[in-house]
């Protein structure tokens, strides 16, 4: 039989250690953000990898048909758009920091992640169907230059690579970004929380 | 803002091992204990100028650090209580000792205790006076001491009951 004095002692000689200074902490909190901002970054680089590219296509190919410049012409104009878009919703989270403005970071902590809803969504479909016509006018050309087989395998990948990422990849790209800036959203609530109230 | 580093470094230093001992003594676990060390700091952070000096800082810290803990565990879902307490044994096989054992079985027997009680009873265990205790949880000094003799009865017992099975 054990007096409350025993288990005093016993919690008091539980030494425990803390791991981290302040200036870590700090920096762990930081983390977080962090990593959606750089895989925010990540999509605009590939964005403008692509826009790069697909310039450089329009301006130094030959192209004997109007329809392929058409073609190409859509796709550079929308990707140089959805970068454009993709930028402005990254300034949201790129110029404030949670650990110094806790209320206007969460704020646009959220419009930031409505903004990533609307884009994967309603806007990922008006994406689609403009890429859609511009592959469309750009393989008008380009495929009469194959053999049918090789016209059908393009055009197949082409479907099933556009279904894809319409389908799944939008999909579970999508679902792991809402859960990872609403687990974010809601431990900043919580830390916000305490001193809204007082 | 060098200063307010300064500062918050010196508070810091000076109150996370307390901090961290209450959050662990809540949670039984170590990862959220670190957790919401994190996330009580960051409030203080964020909170130091609305300090007023009319307590003492480590009573304004232990408010925020048990306001933390109360939130943390219902919004998060973690695991259930008990589970977690068991890791404590489960995760160190090579720190397993008769201490240990009997600290785990301490934890174990936090862990039964209401919520509240479970913050209170860490405070006493790290003997804070019971006026800043009361401050700390909002309660009178008068209805503090009762219900510390209750909470202390009840852990002893919770402690008897595990070290007997």
């Amino acid at each position: 039989m054990q007096e409350f004095d025993h288990i005093q002692s016993l919690w008091q000689s539980h030494s425990v250690e803390v791991k981290i200074s302040s200036d870590e902490m700090l920096a762990q909190s930081k983390k977080e953000v962090a990593g959606i901002r750089a895989k925010s970054r990540l999509n605009i680089l590939g964005m403008i990898l692509s826009f790069a590219a697909l310039a450089a296509l329009l301006l130094f190919a030959e192209f004997e048909s109007w329809t392929t410049l058409a073609g190409l012409s859509i796709i550079v104009i929308l990707v140089a758009v959805y970068t454009f878009i993709l930028y402005k919703d990254h300034k949201l989270i790129a110029q404030n920091d949670f650990t110094e403005h806790p209320n206007a970071f969460l704020t646009k902590l959220k419009a930031y992640q409505l903004n990533k809803f609307t884009i994967y969504n309603k806007l990922y479909w008006v994406y689609m169907a403009a890429l859609s016509i511009g592959v469309i006018f750009y393989f008008y050309e380009k495929l009469d230059q194959l053999s049918p087989f090789m016209q059908g395998t393009l055009i197949l990948f082409t479907v099933i690579w556009m279904t894809l990422c319409a389908t799944v990849f939008r999909k579970s790209y999508l679902k792991g970004e809402r859960e990872r800036i609403s687990l974010l959203i809601e431990k900043f609530e919580r830390i916000s929380a305490q001193f809204k109230e007082s | 803002m060098e200063n307010k580093e300064t500062l918050f470094k010196e508070i810091f230093d000076t109150n996370s091992k307390k901090i961290f001992h209450l959050c662990y003594g809540y949670t039984g676990d170590e990862d959220s204990a670190n957790d919401l060390l994190q996330e009580t700091f960051l409030k203080v952070w964020q909170n130091l100028d609305k300090f007023r000096n009319k307590s003492l800082i480590s009573t304004w810290i232990y408010r925020i650090a048990v306001n933390t803990c109360l939130t943390y565990l219902r919004s998060e879902k973690r695991q259930a209580k008990d589970e977690l307490t068991d890791n404590i044994i489960e995760n160190r096989p090579e720190e397993f000792s008769e201490k240990n054992e009997q600290v785990a079985l301490l934890y174990q027997s936090i862990a039964k205790l209401e919520e509240n009680d479970r913050l209170i009873i860490t405070m006493v265990l790290d003997e804070l006076p019971y006026h800043e205790i009361a401050e700390i949880s909002g309660i009178s000094e008068g209805n503090l001491r009762v219900r510390i003799h209750r909470i202390k009865s009840k852990l002893t017992e919770l402690y008897n009951q595990h070290a007997r099975i």
